[in-house]
């Protein structure tokens, strides 16, 4: 007999419990896959023995505040075993139990507690779970969330991908790993995440204003990446996956293990991909009036590789858990070689010998972390330490080539970056009642960035935000909650000056032009949030305002040259001020098990959006791109439904729309750049008959639609509308005694379409979406 | 009720949302000019020989639905072969030489006042002292609102 453990700590306070009065724990119990309420599940606590009810419901009563492991059984599903801290109020919880046939390959994180307090957060988010996590799996964590509601990925390639929020992208979202904000955002749009999709456990997604929490940049929203949890039982469990693709010709493998033994633990993984340059349906690429034939329809030079490793080591007990993380990223990506930016290039390299060789244009991409979680709870509180340390390093190495005044430069390293990264937060949730809980902490960031090569885009700088905040949440009248904070924040920026090694005429005479210049600004900012949730059974209302910021890049404020990749003149602006944005956002859902519907509209307000504004102007033969900052309304929302008309049928149905319009400024009337069309998923989930060693057959088809995008501000292009389908089909491989195996096929663009994403890095340059990709991945459990 | 009030306060935030999305939008401009090189005065035209010492009027037609607000005119070397122009056919190219003295000209000119329809005019002199061999000329125009349109087309100078 296999057992899956899941702790589920609800309220990690209970250890400590105060007061004498008796409580109860109490639930429903689903299915983990239908979401069926199960009947006549075994319910033990260590003597006391129940049943849940013809409607999955179970209660035990007369409960002194401690802790108790509950175990639940029922024939043919797997053993659960759920841990309780009571401590001054009733539990209810959702459990959920796993079929006996499936076998899950890594401690589940417990979605329970997560999910009511998702429900009891004004704010609007989205959990996301390992399973989905799985089942979705796509080349970038972006392309793997990206069918999500309101969740977009900004593609370059296959290989990489930026998130975006609502149409809200780069430093205007906050990506977090482990409690520490993910810093790769800054270098612009042709790189991607730098995180090893495997590590997350779950992820929590916050689609709305967030800087209360976060700071500076969570204007959008933020995805938030969590560990997997500690390891329930002592000894060791690990996996190892094996993918193959046909349409880059990847290879890939994961392996992964987590360890314990009594309160100490530890896990390591390791990841690496490998592939060849992607294929798409198309002969030749058509850009302005350049013909790009390709070979065997491959976008040549779009070949790369990825290598990750983590580790991590912890300690947990009742009363205290730290862990702390060690990871690397690796990668190496091409680009397009017939054209890089907005840039066309002819070369002498024989691109077409290999489609798995990466030559000019190319990146290095390395990010490194050290970041350590700490948890001490004690009385009624809960402090949490979370430090990090991130160096990310970058390097584009391009063909040498001579442009206006600048020589043919030696050497091929365009830009280099290398960035270092420390960062602090200090928590303190004090829970004075089951009702009222309040969070303060502060928060530190220091950020230098360094550069070398013979291109410029980005000066050097140093950057220091600290911010203090508090968080109020309420339960102000039977499962009504108000949450309200607040916080402060400030900010210094210098940047460094960058002259031109090569002179340029000006007026009459050669200059060594200044390119950025020694600046420091001050900034600081007061965050706001209010909101109410209210749960009614199966429904949940919500509405949250807030107010959210920041602080400009280094880029926006001393830009003052040539971006030869974009074609462009880009003059950054010292007088931007910090970026504001105040947003309404509302929710309506409910779940009864069989049918789901969510409503989460929003309305947003910039006053000072800083905008790279193309202007009528020339430097040298460039057109000059300006740093202004206008006021920007935005709107839109998501609408889903899902429907489960019997157990192995499951359908839903999800639409997103944002409408962005500049109020004020030279485009006034225009949309931001990079707005999402409007789109809608239509997914199919099937499970099938066990079919002799094949069980938990499961088909799932997407159906991805986006309508044409005619809302552009130059120099982008109009979109046309799509439609993709995407077909999955998983099953467990039940050959041997003990260990089985997860077989996973896919096929993206089955029919093999060719279509343009108007969020890729590509679009400008008119490279459709890679063709019909078919993967098949194994995963091994041991 | 409060949590009447609080459904009705989402209801009508929804509400407000749909209202303001369903405004109507005001014209805005996405059309970027237009630029010809290829009627018989053009000049110069793809595969052009000009030649070191004398003197040539450049002359293209931009045209806009808003209006035409600069140009600039960029002459560089194309020793290397780094790009090709975007003109039909292909142009004989000399063997790849490094640049000693390579012609750069890059100039832009704002025509406030163009309409919608200009013909860029431009004598440009070519030194009697640069490189000769494969160059590129690029012409570029903006629009009133900042749409660009680029060609670029591939010319050799000689003694």
């Amino acid at each position: 007999m296999k057992y899956l453990l899941v702790g589920l700590v609800f309220t990690i306070g209970g250890f400590f419990g105060y007061g004498q009065k008796h409580f109860s724990i109490s639930g429903s119990v689903y299915d983990a896959d239908t979401k069926d309420l199960l009947p006549n599940v075994i319910v033990k606590l260590s003597q006391n023995i129940s049943r849940t009810n013809a409607g999955g419901y179970f209660v035990i009563n007369n409960l002194a505040p401690g802790s108790y492991t509950v175990q639940f059984e029922k024939l043919n599903y797997e053993i659960q075993i759920a841990s309780f801290g009571l401590a001054d109020r009733d539990i209810n919880v959702n459990i959920y139990l796993d079929k006996a046939a499936t076998k899950i390959d890594e401690v589940k994180i417990s979605q329970l507690s997560k999910d009511r307090l998702a429900r009891e957060s004004s704010a609007v988010t989205y959990e996301v779970t390992k399973d989905y996590l799985d089942q979705n799996r796509e080349n970038t964590l972006m392309q793997s969330l990206q069918n999500l509601p309101g969740i977009q990925a900004m593609g370059i390639g296959v290989g990489q991908s930026k998130p975006m929020i609502r149409g809200l992208g780069f430093n205007r979202i906050v990506v977090s790993q482990n409690g520490i904000k993910h810093e790769a955002q800054q270098w612009g749009s042709d790189h991607g995440l730098e995180i090893d999709q495997h590590d997350a456990g779950s992820i929590q997604i916050v689609k709305g204003p967030a800087s209360l929490l976060y700071g500076s940049d969570a204007l959008g929203g933020v995805i938030n990446l969590r560990s997997l949890s500690v390891p329930y039982s002592n000894g060791m469990v690990g996996s190892v996956q094996l993918l193959a693709e046909s349409n880059n010709n990847l290879l890939g493998t994961t392996f992964g293990l987590q360890a314990r033994k009594d309160r100490w633990f530890y896990r390591a993984r390791f990841t690496l991909n490998d592939y060849g340059d992607f294929k798409v349906p198309a002969d030749k690429i058509i850009y302005e009036n350049y013909v790009f034939d390709l070979s065997d329809k491959h976008l040549r030079n779009a070949a790369g590789t990825e290598k990750d490793m983590s580790f991590s080591f912890g300690y947990a007990d009742s009363s205290f858990k730290t862990e702390t993380f060690l990871s690397n990223y690796n990668a190496k990506n091409g680009f397009f070689a017939n054209a890089h930016g907005l840039e066309v290039r002819t070369s002498s390299i024989d691109y077409d010998h290999s489609d798995r060789d990466v030559d000019y244009p190319y990146h290095t991409v390395n990010h490194f972390k050290m970041i350590s979680n700490s948890t001490l709870i004690f009385d009624h509180h809960e402090l949490r330490l979370n430090v990090g340390f991130q160096n990310n390093v970058r390097e584009e190495h391009t063909e040498p080539v001579a442009h206006g005044y600048m020589p043919k430069p030696v050497g091929t390293l365009d830009r280099r970056y290398v960035k270092n990264t420390l960062t602090a937060d200090l928590q303190d949730e004090m829970k004075f009642s089951s009702k009222h809980s309040i969070v303060f902490g502060v928060n530190a960031e220091y950020q230098n960035n360094g550069i070398d090569g013979w291109g410029f885009l980005i000066p050097s700088y140093d950057r220091f935000t600290a911010g203090v905040y508090a968080y109020d949440k309420l339960e102000i009248d039977d499962n009504v909650f108000l949450h309200s904070g607040l916080r402060y924040d400030l900010g210094t920026i210098s940047t460094d000056s960058y002259y031109d090694w090569y002179p340029s005429l000006l007026g009459s005479d050669m200059k060594y032009l200044k390119r950025a210049s020694d600046n420091r600004s001050k900034f600081d900012h007061i965050s706001a949030v209010a909101g109410l949730s209210y749960i009614r059974n199966k429904t949940n209302y919500k509405i949250n305002i807030g107010k959210s910021f920041r602080i400009p890049l280094a880029s926006e404020f001393s830009s003052n040259g040539v971006n030869y990749h974009m074609f462009r003149y880009e003059k950054g602006n010292q007088d931007l001020r910090a970026e504001t944005s105040y947003q309404l956002d509302a929710e309506a859902s409910y779940e009864n098990g069989k049918v789901g519907l969510s409503l989460t509209p929003f309305i947003n307000y910039f006053d000072n959006y800083i905008y790279l504004n193309p202007t009528a102007n020339y430097f040298e033969t460039l057109q000059v791109y300006e740093y202004t900052q206008n006021k920007v309304f935005r709107a839109g929302g998501e609408i889903s439904a899902e429907y489960r008309p019997f157990t192995k049928l499951g359908m839903e149905a999800t639409a997103e729309y944002v409408y962005s319009r500049q109020m004020n400024g030279l485009k006034k009337g225009f949309t931001l750049p990079f707005s999402p069309p409007f789109r809608a998923l239509f997914s199919v989930n099937y499970l099938f008959n066990n079919i002799w060693f094949l069980q938990d057959l499961r088909l799932k088809t997407d159906l991805r639609l986006s309508a044409k995008q005619n809302n552009i501000v130059p120099p982008e292009r109009t979109t046309d509308s799509y439609g993709v389908l995407d077909v999955a089909l998983t099953a467990v491989i039940r050959a041997f005694k003990e260990q089985h195996p997860t077989i996973r096929l896919k096929i993206n663009n089955l029919f093999n379409q060719k279509y343009f994403d108007h969020l890729s890095f590509y679009r400008l340059i008119e490279v459709p979406q890679p063709g019909r990709n078919a993967s098949i991945s194994l995963t091994i459990p041991f | 009720m409060k949590l009447e009030i609080l459904k009705r306060m989402v209801l009508f935030s929804i509400f407000i949302i749909a209202a303001s999305c369903a405004k109507e939008d005001e014209q805005i401009d996405t059309e970027k000019p237009v630029i010809n090189v290829s009627y018989d005065n053009a000049f110069p035209k793809s595969c052009a020989v000009l030649k070191r010492g004398n003197t040539y009027i450049f002359r293209a037609l931009a045209t806009d639905n808003t209006g035409i607000a600069s140009y600039g005119v960029d002459i560089h070397h194309n020793f290397d072969q780094h790009t090709h122009d975007d003109q039909p056919g292909v142009c004989p190219l000399d063997p790849k030489k490094t640049a000693v003295k390579p012609m750069i000209y890059m100039q832009n000119f704002a025509v406030p006042d163009a309409g919608t329809s200009y013909e860029i005019y431009r004598e440009i002199s070519i030194p009697q002292d640069i490189d000769p061999g494969d160059y590129h000329c690029q012409i570029s125009v903006i629009d009133k609102t900042g749409w660009q349109s680029r060609t670029s087309v591939d010319i050799k100078i000689i003694e």
